[in-house]
């Protein structure tokens, strides 16, 4: 809590609807990704214990989460258009490779 | 050694590709941004032509001497021609946004530079 | 005369009318004379048709074309030639008709509120508004997926359009960044069409999937995977799915109110239409529901989770707008008969809701000219009937019974149940409160907190025909909340048809 309103504070005076806010949205994330992970058991049980302890630990580790997210995800073009060639290159390497080896 | 003229406009048109997302990407010049655009859709436009490309192949105007069957078969494969044309127009009709918009704020900004003009502005 | 011809006039007419809309400067009557009438037309033409296809050109496949067929040779009316359409092929069936009947409405509703609010309505500002409709109706019927992409293109370059006649704060700069990344997406969705059309020698998407079908084409060659991978990538850009939800809600917060609504609905239907045609000519390769359900899954947490830090309304609701498109990826995504109708139902119900936060949010603009949820407070006094129906509007968005939204987010929790992910269920429950609650921070800052004192309220109006257009979506949203099968029974037959 302490480090969400610290970095929020950088940008601008925190009020307890944006601390609030900041918070909620850390714990959706955070919740729905471990949610999404559990998929996993369909490729393999093992694997999903595994991923469930690395999002946990990334999770404990690497909060707070979001304010980084939404420093990533400006307006910039610059960054945008990086992160749409990265995803160019994601969804091409997915289907092209994933295909062939499945 | 004769290289196959398909293969190395394909290369090409795979090159254009490449190195106009790399200019879109790395340039900041909006007007060089601009020219690594042009570049990715003259290379789709290159690569629709080349698919429709056909060793020995003939023009497809069907004469009043030649035979169905014959054209049918010696004829070069016409739609990606037809598609080119399509994409020429579109890909200059947007070029014309482009511009006009980069004209206006060139005007507004007095700088043509990505990183400047189009940055975050932080809501 | 022959009523199929109607499938064209829905493209045509709205066109037509853009053209001339454009032609007239200051003749503000007969701007809003035509484009009423036009509007009025508009909603009205699909209920009219009857179903069935359109052959521009009017030539059939060889083989339903006896005529044309003689005196051709054998290796072209013996072979799969004979199957394949010869022209452009626009296809026109229930699921279509509600589509369209929906955008219809919506696109009444933008244009209305449009003259009534603006006091010099502009001709080019309703062309761009007609433009738009005609190309995702040409969208949303073509069978041909180059028409396809030329109609995609004129919908974004009239995106673009109503972002730059909005007039707001850097809405010029948001116009560049979107049309220099829809430069780069849109020749990339074009090779990949290009890509399928060197493999099956085909731009109609039924002969393409015949010769799928049929072994004329190897499905597991590497081109049409490199062809299913940049269409797939297209279609994220066409939608706005991650990672172009940012510029996609940016472009959202940048137009006017009905701009927007319009915008958001050419998204919804642009991600129905691509997606369904990714689905009919790549079901086989199970990857592709994968990769469908986890973008879109992406999509929910990163709209719905972005849109809780944002600060502008319609900043928020553009955000909230991406994320419910994972709601309808997902249905589509999860490939069975329930799923894909609840993903089309889940696709109706967000166009007509978010066009009415969108209409609803704008009268805060309207009334203020900010949209700044940190100077803003108090609307409520301002006006509590527009605050009651906005709050409404946010309750369907939830999904709260009895409002539409609640009946297509069922059928999506069940399908998911069925096919065996009840995760995707507790995900799309979870996000549903999430989003409850984004919406409210943004009434309780906006309408119920108190004014603050620098807050200067407008002494205009709010036009009877904004307040016309909001309870009439919310009569939309009741009546398909109460009867969920008016729509359902449309789409339960495209949807069997693409499993």
């Amino acid at each position: 809590m302490r480090e969400v309103q610290k970095k929020a504070e950088e940008d601008q005076p925190i009020t307890n609807i944006t601390a609030s806010a900041m918070l909620a949205a850390e714990l959706t994330l955070i919740a729905s990704v471990l949610v999404a992970v559990i998929m996993v058991r369909l490729i393999h049980p093992v694997l999903m214990i595994i991923m469930i302890a690395a999002v946990l630990i990334i999770a404990v580790m690497a909060r707070p989460i979001m304010p980084r997210l939404r420093k990533e995800q400006n307006d910039d073009l610059n960054n945008m258009m990086f992160y749409i060639v990265v995803a160019l290159g994601i969804v091409v390497a997915l289907f092209y490779w994933g295909n062939l080896n499945v | 050694m004769v290289v196959d003229s398909q293969l190395m406009s394909f290369f090409t048109a795979g090159s254009l590709i490449v190195i106009g997302i790399f200019a879109a990407l790395f340039l900041d010049n909006l007007i060089k941004k601009i020219i690594g655009l042009a570049f990715l859709g003259d290379g789709v436009n290159l690569f629709i032509i080349t698919m429709g490309y056909k060793p020995g192949g003939i023009v497809y105007i069907f004469l009043p001497d030649m035979t169905i069957s014959n054209f049918a078969q010696t004829s070069a494969y016409p739609l990606p021609f037809a598609l080119v044309l399509t994409n020429i127009v579109i890909g200059a009709s947007t070029l014309a946004v482009i511009l006009g918009l980069v004209l206006i704020l060139n005007k507004r900004h007095g700088s043509l530079s990505a990183s400047k003009i189009l940055r975050d502005k932080g809501e | 005369m022959d009523l199929n011809a109607l499938i064209a006039v829905m493209i045509i007419l709205p066109i037509a009318s853009a053209l001339f809309l454009n032609l007239l400067h200051k003749k503000d009557r007969t701007i809003k004379i035509i484009a009423i009438i036009t509007a009025v037309v508009l909603p009205i033409i699909p209920l009219l048709t009857p179903y069935g296809s359109h052959f521009f050109g009017g030539y059939l496949p060889l083989a339903q074309n006896s005529t044309l067929a003689q005196g051709l040779p054998a290796i072209i009316t013996g072979t799969q030639l004979s199957q394949f359409h010869l022209g452009i092929m626009y296809v026109f069936s229930s699921a279509q008709q509600l589509m369209i009947f929906i955008l219809g409405i919506i696109t009444f509703f933008a244009i209305f509120t449009f003259i009534n609010e603006t006091k010099k309505p502009s001709g080019v500002y309703a062309f761009l508004l007609f433009m738009g409709t005609a190309s995702l109706s040409a969208i949303l019927l073509s069978d041909d997926i180059f028409n396809l992409f030329v109609f995609f293109e004129i919908a974004a370059l009239a995106q673009v359009g109503i972002v730059v006649a909005s007039g707001i704060k850097d809405n010029y700069e948001t116009a560049l960044k979107y049309i220099l990344i829809g430069n780069i997406a849109g020749p990339l969705l074009l090779l990949g069409i290009v890509m399928l059309l060197g493999v099956t020698g085909n731009v109609n998407v039924t002969d393409m999937i015949f010769s799928i079908k049929n072994g004329f084409v190897d499905p597991q060659s590497p081109v049409l995977l490199m062809a299913l991978s940049l269409i797939t990538f297209g279609w994220l850009y066409a939608s706005g799915l991650p990672p172009f939800h940012t510029i996609k809600s940016e472009v959202y917060s940048k137009a006017l109110p009905h701009g927007a609504a319009l915008i958001q609905a050419f998204s919804v239907f642009t991600l129905v239409a691509i997606g369904i045609i990714i689905i009919r000519l790549f079901s086989y390769n199970p990857f592709t529901h994968i990769a469908i359900i986890g973008i879109s899954v992406i999509a929910m947490i990163l709209g719905i989770t972005m849109a809780l830090m944002q600060t502008d309304y319609k900043r928020i609701l553009g955000y909230l707008a991406v994320g419910e498109l994972g709601y309808i990826g997902i249905g589509l995504g999860l490939g069975t008969a329930l799923g894909i109708t609840a993903g089309l139902f889940q696709a109706i119900n967000e166009s007509v809701i978010t066009s009415f936060l969108f209409i609803g949010f704008g009268t805060v603009l309207y009334k203020t000219r900010t949209s700044d949820t940190k100077k803003l407070g108090g609307m409520m006094y301002v006006n509590p009937k527009v605050a009651l129906l906005v709050l409404l509007a946010g309750l369907a968005m939830a999904g709260v019974p009895p409002l539409n939204a609640f009946q297509s987010k069922l059928m999506l929790i069940q399908a998911s149940i069925q096919s065996g992910l009840p995760e995707i269920g507790i995900i799309m429950i979870l996000l549903s409160i999430v989003t409850f609650m984004t919406f409210m921070k943004a009434f309780y800052t906006v309408y119920m907190r108190p004014k603050p004192k620098e807050l200067e309220v407008l002494d205009n109006k709010i036009p009877k025909s904004t307040i016309i257009s909001l309870v009439a979506f919310l009569i939309i949203c009741i009546t398909l909340g109460l009867f969920p099968q008016i729509a359902t029974s449309s789409l339960q037959t495209l949807a069997a048809g693409l499993v």
